[in-house]
């Protein structure tokens, strides 16, 4: 689980990628994505990895994507393995394989480098029900506070004698049962306080609440947008009508 | 001074319960007092606070009886929305009363739920933000806050709304002595700058008896005695509900039955050590 926190948990950045409109962010993630859907060799497919690369340099995330894309090897050697026995041709097999690197890493790009507010801020954009972008908002703002619960239940359990780390799988599951069952407890305490603090604080007063931040995006941001949407059609017409077709 | 907080004869009962939990209390609080409420743990404190910023009874339904008015407008017909303005309500544990990523988000919360316009937001955050000294934590998130600093994050939630009635449940426990004594000094400075009412549910009383004008100590759900905190701590009376004396009332008490001291009913170290002086000269 750890290598997804680090490939997906967003951490403050001052690049220029940062900086950009967290709507931004999503439509350059999002056509990168269908892009790695639409190519059909792998020699098209290294084109596409090469300017996400690009894209995490000048996010100056270039490592953390690195180890992402690292560990993602483990899920695509399965891939290729299974596609190998099916198919029985090498390229295809690499090419589903690499693919599902590519996809991973082009929507780790936009998690890295959003952060919970920014993409509270796209949840509105669509117009979702406040009540969801609250349970999104509130389920991420808990997420260390759990942690450092569950780090401290597991101290205390593990000092009552409880052994976490002995026996084979099943019986490793089954010792998480005296850690989950607090937690678990705890977390529904916890639930019961913020509800009262949220009435105190006059959630749902109004049906269209107001922000202190505002959201909008710059001239520079309309630029780079445009720029993500023409260099995703020229990419498009140019896999379909450039360059020569060899795999699908 | 008109009151701004008026209990009349509260009773309430959960319903899982077969106890009440407040008896027939009463209790009416002019405006610009700090009042501390004590008592042993279930005697019925929180209770009472919920049902002074109306939690109880539109959040928590059960046998209801008697009267709260805030401001002289009842809590039972009032609506949340409008007690949340008027009753700010800092609970005890901060961690769990900061919903957002950011520290000035957060103190945001409650008015972009109201439809406060952004520009009044904005300089209502900021005011906050000045009273508490928190400015350079704006952009700082929760978890990078100390347990001092959550309070104060908290706090400045509450005050963004500009209650008038501010109740503080156990403010102090989850702080280190300094802290405590820290948040103390605020509490007194909001009084005095802004003639707000406090309703401090408070265990640690050597910090807040030189500030509090009353204090109320409660047991099974009843009133048991109130009175100015010297009245209270030296009427005898106050140990056996379980009261934690400040360590200054209980050494007074000793020196004056030996005869050292007069029984003046001194509340801090200093007032005792001149009357020691005194004695001695």
């Amino acid at each position: 689980m750890m290598w997804l926190s680090g490939g997906f948990i967003f951490r403050r950045g001052t690049s220029v990628y940062h900086r950009l409109d967290p709507r931004v962010k999503l439509l350059i993630s999002s056509l990168m994505f269908v892009t790695t859907l639409l190519v059909r060799s792998l020699y098209e497919l290294a084109m596409v990895i090469a300017f996400m690369v690009a894209v995490a340099a000048v996010a100056t995330v270039l490592r953390r994507v690195a180890r992402t894309m690292a560990l993602t090897f483990i899920f695509s050697t399965v891939i290729f393995v299974l596609n190998l026995i099916v198919t029985k041709n090498l390229e295809t097999s690499a090419l589903y394989a690499v693919r599902f690197v590519a996809i991973v890493v082009s929507t780790s790009l936009f998690f890295i480098t959003t952060s919970p507010d920014e993409l509270e801020q796209v949840m509105k954009t669509f117009r979702l029900p406040r009540d969801v972008v609250f349970a999104f908002v509130t389920a991420v703002r808990f997420i260390p506070v759990m942690m450092l619960d569950t780090l401290q239940i597991m101290d205390a359990q593990k000092s009552r004698g409880l052994e976490l780390e002995k026996g084979n799988i099943i019986r490793r599951v089954r010792n998480m049962i005296p850690v989950l069952i607090p937690l678990v407890v705890n977390s529904v305490v916890r639930s019961g306080e913020l509800a009262e603090a949220m009435e105190s604080r006059a959630y749902g007063a109004v049906r269209r609440p107001t922000s202190l931040v505002e959201y909008k995006a710059s001239w520079a941001d309309k630029v780079v947008a445009f720029a993500a949407v023409a260099i995703f059609v020229l990419t498009a017409y140019s896999f379909y009508f450039v360059l020569p077709t060899t795999v699908l | 001074m008109a009151n701004i907080l008026e209990i009349e004869g509260l009773s309430f009962r959960y319903p899982d319960s077969t106890r009440k939990a407040v008896v027939d209390f009463h209790l009416a609080v002019p405006e610009g007092e700090i009042v501390v409420l004590a008592g042993p743990s279930g005697c019925g404190k929180s209770t009472l606070l919920r049902a002074v910023n109306g939690l109880i009874p539109h959040m928590y339904s059960g046998e209801y009886s008697g009267d709260v008015r805030v401001g002289g407008a009842s809590v039972k017909s009032s609506t949340m929305t409008d007690l949340a303005q008027r009753v700010g309500f800092l609970f005890q544990n901060p961690e769990n009363q900061i919903f957002m990523f950011t520290v000035e988000r957060d103190i945001a919360f409650g008015l972009e739920n109201l439809g406060v316009p952004r520009p009044e937001i904005r300089s209502r955050v900021d005011e906050a933000m000045g009273l508490l000294g928190i400015g350079e934590l704006a952009l700082r998130a929760p978890y990078e806050l100390s347990d001092g600093q959550k309070q104060r994050v908290a706090l400045a939630g509450v005050l963004a709304m500009r209650p008038r009635l501010v109740i503080l449940d156990e403010p102090t426990s989850l702080l280190d002595p300094k802290t405590a004594a820290e948040l103390v000094g605020i509490v007194a400075k909001l009084r005095l700058d802004l003639g707000m009412t406090f309703l401090v549910v408070e265990h640690r009383l050597d910090l807040l008896v030189k500030l509090a004008d009353r204090l109320v100590v409660m047991n099974e759900g009843k009133k048991v005695l109130e009175g100015t905190p010297r009245e209270v701590l030296f009427g005898g009376e106050a140990e056996a509900y379980g009261v934690s004396v400040p360590a200054v009332t209980k050494v007074q008490k000793l020196l004056a039955s030996d005869g050292l001291v007069r029984e003046d009913e001194l509340l801090s170290a200093q007032e005792l050590a001149a009357a020691v002086r005194s004695a001695e000269a």
